[in-house]
């Protein structure tokens, strides 16, 4: 069948919508007590093998319910029934696609159509519920009744009728409208523990969108200490707690500030009472699962900074009884406490190997445990293996992070290059085994990568060496091929900036390079920076001259940044693993600057006046509360004014003789009016 | 044809009048009207006493009505979401514009027959929800340098569309507008949208991580860049101001940002000294008890100050 279109309960709330996206983070949520195995992905699955066994098909498809393809083979077995079940199920459907999220928006006839067809399926169905097919009639009624708001029937339906039925995926799902019609006909209580046992997740938060706070959770533990709803409630609970302390993780470490869709806040006096709260009722010994309390007492404890506490409680829920998922849950609490906490060494590796194989084997079944991974590799991990920085990048490459790139791309080179032997080495340790078992090949990505590092440090020979491993094609695949394929570092770029029209910069086409930009780049470098030794006068300052414009276009800020860096943003800022090529430009122009050829000189000292060589520029704008807008601010001991008074003076003396890109100069022209 | 040639005179003949007793400050066109307008940004239509009677006490004539979203699938490419459902009427001489916010990415490329069904949903929803009387609609999209050119070919089409599917008087009349856009700040260092007019957003105006130094909502700091910009922004401008709260926690307290008063009028104040125009339509987001409640009404009198 196709998806279990339900005229959701979602529809009953207001819910807050999506203003903007945001990105994603490692915040993952720990806490899961309720299952991923979602209840309309349970039966849309189940429905679907039956289909498939029904048209006794073995090849692969994304779906199974073909309405076409059902009749057809209905027709062939003579099963009269099914044909025209599928044909009036196609009738429904039709009408549910159509009051959803699509481009047709249905016009007040439709409606009424679809409110007619609605009214013959469901006498169609009605006339059915004691055929062979009985479940998937009975269901075809319930949901025609429910689109149409005969609630009251299906309550009547189920309680008299239906729930005789045998077990089935269509009894489950009559289950699940039944229980959104004693929502809607005010009996909430027993239509949140249905929908708990059911595992619909989506009417439950619904449902308690306003009734998650601490106080909530004891009234409902009070009235039933085992309630179904109460597992939901408290990872709820738990996870909001969880949010609004790692929201102070992600700013605490500039990442960006999250927002998700079912947030709530929880103070923190609020958590100390559901601290309170799970204490009492393992106490009480009312509840037939402690370990789920435990764990969220535990988790909270450990959130709010009492990591003993947390740890300690933890390893008594170890002891608890729970369900099979509960019990999981304070493995995963366990694992991320412990590797927060416990010192490096070969009892925490073998330890780590051990679950670090669990998980992967129960992501196979819930992704919930790839976000547990990825947290626990983003906020333990990474940081608990930075002095053996080869177990750092095996570890994210193991779990095929997408962060790899990043945190390999700004790592010392020598780490890098610790990580390639250590991927070349023979596995010693139970971790060793886990990690090197899933190691991708990489060459051609660590080739160019060990290159650039090295000319992000000027060591041109060994930027060689890697880069001439890399061929060409792998450029032409990269974003920056655009820039690398219409860009020459050999452009002044105080006098010409190289910005492309739209039309280029997005065109929609694959930019070739013609040569491998980086290797070429090196190369003249090499040439160029090694000939200064032996030039002089003139010629070595016009090699100065030549060689700060190429060091200006590879500097982050420079139009040929992708030389150095896989992406361009104007928060780029000189990293540490870095050479400074802006110093390195500044020292070569001063040098140029000292020739007596009028031309080279004015160029040179025009050069160092260069804004995006410096930190700091010669003026920069401050709030003022009094005039309520920024207003200059000239800060006369920065190198950018030294470069622009030097700039004035030469102008000052050689008034007659000044080229007009500095005599137009907007930067230059201000500088002037203020320098005295 | 004809309608646009009629339309093009009555232009002109506006413009000619305005400027013989007018001193001409700027060649930009303004909004010809003083009128009060609001958004309505929830999934349902459904309005309390405290917002009809905010309705009526600042004369409001205008709701931007979000009537859904367009968000990317990656297997149906655009598709709507979100769709409001209208159980409940607006006053009858209020004007209803419905708005559409669209993702950006749905704007990296053109989409064939995208604001064909944009504006045929929305004539639907207006028909099959007994909604008269609209004249206009507006695109809300946060759009950058990579989608601005798909983004103003999109629009070009969805005024097409409208206008070839518009039954009414409105297209014969002068300065009546049909659609615009929203503008954020940063979208005004690029030409122009091709519409009738802006909705200039003056909120979500900072940076969100630098929480201590700056109000994320609005800070006249972070408007202030911009200010210079709007006096040869050539498209009429109306201005929209934040009364909404945003509610987070930050290292373990919990942050409101609420827009203090004076910051809002002092914003409202610097931008209309560089453009007067932003004065003569001014919107608030948005409608909604909370937000009608935080602020006094003398507040509400002085944002809607003409």
């Amino acid at each position: 069948m196709k998806r279990f279109i339900i005229i959701s309960l979602l529809a009953l709330a207001t819910l807050p919508m999506l203003a903007c996206a945001w990105q994603e983070s490692h915040n993952y949520y720990l806490f899961s007590v309720c299952g991923g195995d979602d209840f309309r992905d349970r039966v849309d699955k189940t429905c679907d093998n039956n289909w498939k066994e029904y048209l006794g098909i073995t090849e692969n498809r994304w779906r199974y319910y073909d309405a076409d393809d059902i009749i057809a083979a209905a027709q062939r077995k003579g099963d009269v029934l099914m044909v025209s079940y599928v044909k009036n199920l196609e009738k429904y459907l039709e009408c549910a696609r159509s009051a959803q999220n699509t481009w047709e928006y249905p016009t007040k006839e439709e409606i009424a159509e679809r409110n007619k067809t609605l009214q013959e399926v469901r006498t169609y169905a009605q006339g059915k519920v004691t055929s062979r097919l009985r479940s998937q009639h009975g269901l075809l009624l319930m949901r025609c009744n429910m689109m149409l708001g005969r609630h009251q029937e299906n309550v009547t339906f189920w309680e008299q009728t239906a729930n005789q039925f045998i077990n089935s995926v269509y009894r489950d799902m009559m289950q699940n409208i039944y229980a959104g019609a004693l929502l809607r006909t005010g009996n909430a209580d027993k239509a949140g523990e249905l929908f708990a046992e059911m595992g619909d997740w989506s009417s439950l938060m619904t449902q308690y969108y306003e009734k998650r706070s601490c106080a909530a959770i004891r009234q409902q533990y009070l009235a039933n200490p085992n309630a179904s709803v109460l597992p939901f409630l408290l990872q709820d609970f738990v996870n909001n707690t969880q949010e609004a302390v790692d929201v102070d993780f992600e700013a605490g470490s500039a990442g960006y500030l999250q927002g998700k869709l079912f947030v709530r806040d929880i103070q923190r006096s609020e958590g100390e009472q559901m601290i309170k709260l799970c204490g009492q009722v393992i106490s009480e010994g009312k509840t037939l699962t402690p370990a789920l309390w435990q764990s969220a007492k535990a988790w909270i404890e450990y959130l709010y900074g009492n990591r003993q506490q947390g740890i300690s409680d933890i390893l008594a829920a170890t002891k608890m009884d729970g369900t099979e998922r509960q019990k999981d849950n304070v493995r995963v609490l366990m694992l991320y406490m412990t590797a927060m906490q416990a010192k490096p060494g070969q009892a925490f590796d073998d330890y780590l190997a051990d679950e670090l194989e669990w998980l992967d084997n129960k992501k196979q079944q819930d992704s919930h445990y790839e976000r547990v991974k990825d947290r626990l590799l983003h906020q333990a991990l990474t940081s608990k293996y930075s002095n053996r920085p080869e177990l750092a990048v095996a570890l994210l490459k193991a779990s095929y992070d997408y962060d790899q790139v990043s945190y390999m791309d700004t790592m010392k080179v020598e780490n890098l290059l610790k990580y390639l032997q250590y991927r070349k080495s023979p596995a010693q340790t139970a971790l060793d085994r886990y990690l090197k078992a899933n190691q991708d090949e990489d060459k051609t990505d660590m080739n160019d990568l060990v290159g650039t590092k090295y000319m992000r440090l000027r060591q041109w020979d060994k930027a060689e060496q890697w880069l001439q491993k890399v061929p060409l094609s792998f450029y032409n695949g990269k974003g920056y091929a655009v820039y690398a394929a219409n860009r020459n570092y050999h452009v002044e770029p105080w006098l010409k900036r190289q910005f492309l029209k739209e039309s280029v910069e997005y065109a929609d086409m694959e930019w070739k390079v013609e040569s491998n930009p980086k290797l070429d780049f090196v190369r003249e470098i090499q040439r160029m920076e090694g000939e200064l030794n032996v030039l002089s006068g003139k010629a070595l300052q016009q090699r100065c001259y030549d060689l700060a414009a190429c060091y200006a276009q590879a500097h982050f800020t420079g139009d040929c940044w992708y030389l150095m860096r896989d992406g361009k943003s104007v928060m780029d800022t000189l990293r540490v693993n870095e050479a400074d090529l802006a110093a390195r430009c500044r020292e070569l122009l001063q040098k140029a600057s000292l020739t007596n050829d009028f031309q080279l000189k004015e160029k040179s000292l025009f050069a160092l006046t260069y804004g995006y060589l410096y930190t700091a520029q010669w003026q920069k704008r401050v709030w003022s509360d009094e005039k309520l807008d920024f207003v200059p601010e000239v800060d006369p001991t920065s190198p950018h004014y030294k470069a622009m008074a030097n700039m004035t003076q030469f102008v000052k003396k050689n008034a007659t003789r000044i080229s007009p890109y500095v005599s137009r100069c907007d930067n230059y022209l201000q500088f002037a009016k203020v320098y005295k | 044809m004809e309608r646009k040639g009629l339309r093009t005179w009555w232009f002109l003949l506006a413009v000619l009048t305005a400027g013989s007793c007018q001193r001409q400050e700027r060649r930009v066109q303004e909004m010809p009207d003083q009128e009060n307008c609001v958004y309505y940004w929830r999934t349902q239509l459904q309005l309390d006493s405290t917002e009809r009677a905010f309705l009526k006490r600042h004369h409001i004539s205008k709701v931007y009505c979000r009537y859904f979203d367009v968000v990317m699938d990656s297997a149906q490419g655009p598709m709507p979401n979100a769709t409001i459902t209208f159980n409940d009427t607006l006053p009858k001489d209020i004007e209803v514009v419905p708005t559409v916010y669209i993702t950006e990415d749905c704007m990296h490329k053109r989409h064939e027959g995208l604001a064909e069904k944009l504006v045929r949903r929305i004539r639907q929803m207006n028909e099959t929800n007994d909604i008269s009387g609209v004249r206009e609609l507006q695109i809300d999209c946060d759009y950058t340098a990579r989608s601005r050119r798909p983004y103003y070919e999109f629009l070009k089409e969805v005024a097409e569309k409208w206008r070839e599917t518009s039954n009414h008087t409105s297209y014969l009349l002068p300065l009546t507008y049909h659609l615009s856009t929203t503008i954020r700040l940063h979208q005004l260092s690029m030409a122009p949208p091709p519409v009738d007019y802006g909705v200039l957003m003056l909120y979500n105006t900072g940076d969100p991580r630098k929480f201590q130094e700056r109000n994320p909502v609005l800070d006249l700091r972070d408007v202030v860049p911009y200010v210079k910009r709007l006096g040869g922004y050539a498209l009429p401008l109306a201005a929209a101001y934040p009364v909404y709260q945003w509610q987070r926690t930050i290292y373990g307290v919990h942050i409101e940002h609420t827009v203090e008063a004076d910051e809002i009028l002092r914003v409202k104040q610097a931008v209309e000294r560089e453009r007067p125009g932003l004065s003569h339509s001014i919107v608030t987001y948005c409608l909604d008890k909370e937000n009608i409640n935080r602020y006094k009404p003398e507040t509400y009198e002085e944002i809607y100050h003409h």
